[in-house]
């Protein structure tokens, strides 16, 4: 399971990349689904997630239909970079 | 002719025509920067992917589109540089990240052609929509493409809009290139100045215009650009256009002048000055810093005079007390573009 402190600083990287300016962390529970109507987000943010996590965890995703099983929500993103994470 | 029915702006004050000089947003570090207003009618997940030029162009125009009182038929849209912040943003990262994944927000916001656009997808208009970028006179060719247009479709209604951001990198190359002071100047005392460069300014207007005159707030008589840097060929060229514009014993109210407080430009305006000698004279880059569209804002606020006939104290020059009829906008970019736009009460 990955740690909460991860998954504080991951909710603050989506925040800060999809420029989320009315969000907090406190706001996006861990297992909230991302692309619901709640985040309100779309297939942009979906680029943007996976630049953040090439930029910030040296985590390349290539392949269209593991994007869909790690970008549910924190919890799935979390695990997949404590698992694949180069830096 | 082309009648504006409905004007609205983004600047650096609260309410662009100012009642007196002491509500007038002051600069800090000779920029003005735009008072955003709460936009309305963009969803947030809109608002939040767009940069300042955008925001302020859409956000203007909006509110305007949604309560037309005519079916709109195409969007025109003048800006020197766009989202040019957004630019800069990705063209960093192309560089920083060595050209590996980039993020598209950036990139989609950052060409000038975004404002004009994003109001097309959010309007759901899929008129005519274009974006002239010809640097200090890209609002008077987005006016001369509207002239053009109105000319073959008279039925015809259009958005027309001016917008500028300042982005910090062409601060720091306009700075470099002498265009702002380079000691700290007040707006509010800006005219005063003996010294080179301007202070940098930002912001959106917006109107609907058509060719139809009932109800229009004001009308536009004449428009002529200019590339030049010889005042006398300024004095000849406003002489042929007032003689051509005017009707006889017809005499322009108010040069609407958009001296800058940079000392190199003042003989052009001295050289207007001294055409209009019968005419009230008013400034309004203290309210609006100065930018390539500035002269967007500047027929905003001639729409305003005409219409409320009351020219604050701290925008005179020049006074001969004259109803505000009839107003000539002269206005000089980088000391080499000009342009005339005659408006007057329909």
């Amino acid at each position: 399971m990955a740690n909460e402190e991860l998954k504080h600083t991951l909710k603050e990287q989506i925040i800060k990349y999809l420029n989320l300016l009315e969000k907090t962390p406190a706001d996006i529970k861990d297992d909230q689904v991302l692309f619901g109507e709640e985040l309100g987000l779309d297939s942009i943010d979906s680029v943007e997630l996976i630049v953040l996590l090439e930029r910030e965890y040296g985590i390349k995703i290539k392949d269209p239909k593991e994007g869909r099983k790690v970008l549910v929500d924190v919890n799935t993103m979390a695990e997949y970079i404590v698992e694949n994470r180069t830096r | 002719m082309i009648y504006i029915h409905q004007i609205a702006s983004v600047s650096p004050q609260r309410e662009l025509l100012v009642a007196s000089m002491d509500e007038v947003n002051e600069s800090a570090n000779n920029v003005l920067k735009v008072v955003e207003p709460k936009y309305e009618g963009i969803p947030l997940s809109v608002l939040r992917r767009m940069g300042k030029a955008v925001r302020m162009g859409v956000g203007g125009a909006l509110p305007l589109i949604h309560h037309l009182a005519f079916p709109l038929n195409g969007i025109v849209i003048g800006t020197a540089n766009g989202g040019m912040e957004d630019c800069i943003k990705f063209l960093n990262q192309v560089i920083e990240f060595e050209e590996g994944t980039l993020t598209p927000t950036n990139f989609v916001q950052s060409t000038p052609n975004a404002i004009a656009s994003q109001l097309s997808m959010l309007s759901a208009n899929q008129g005519y929509n274009i974006t002239h970028v010809n640097r200090g006179l890209a609002f008077e060719n987005a006016l001369l493409d509207v002239w053009m247009l109105l000319k073959e479709n008279s039925n015809h209604t259009y958005l027309l809009g001016g917008v500028e951001e300042i982005s910090s990198y062409n601060y720091s190359i306009d700075y470099l290139a002498d265009w702002f002071k380079k000691e700290e100047t007040s707006n509010k005392v800006m005219y005063d100045s003996q010294t080179e460069g301007t202070l940098s300014g930002e912001g959106s207007a917006m109107f609907i215009v058509n060719a139809i005159p009932s109800n229009a707030v004001a009308k536009i008589d004449a428009l002529k650009l200019m590339h030049t840097s010889d005042a006398a060929e300024i004095a000849k060229q406003l002489k042929y256009f007032l003689k051509e514009h005017l009707a006889e014993g017809e005499t322009v109210d108010l040069l609407l002048s958009g001296e800058n407080g940079d000392i190199r430009s003042r003989h052009f305006f001295e050289a207007a000055e001294g055409l209009l000698n019968n005419s009230s004279v008013a400034r309004f880059k203290h309210l609006t810093g100065d930018f390539a569209t500035a002269s967007a804002l500047a027929l905003n606020l001639a729409c305003q005079l005409i219409q409320t006939n009351a020219l604050p104290a701290h925008m005179i020059k020049i006074d001969h007390m004259k109803e505000v009829k009839k107003i000539l906008i002269y206005n000089q970019h980088k000391l080499v573009q000009h342009s005339f736009i005659l408006v007057s009460k329909p």
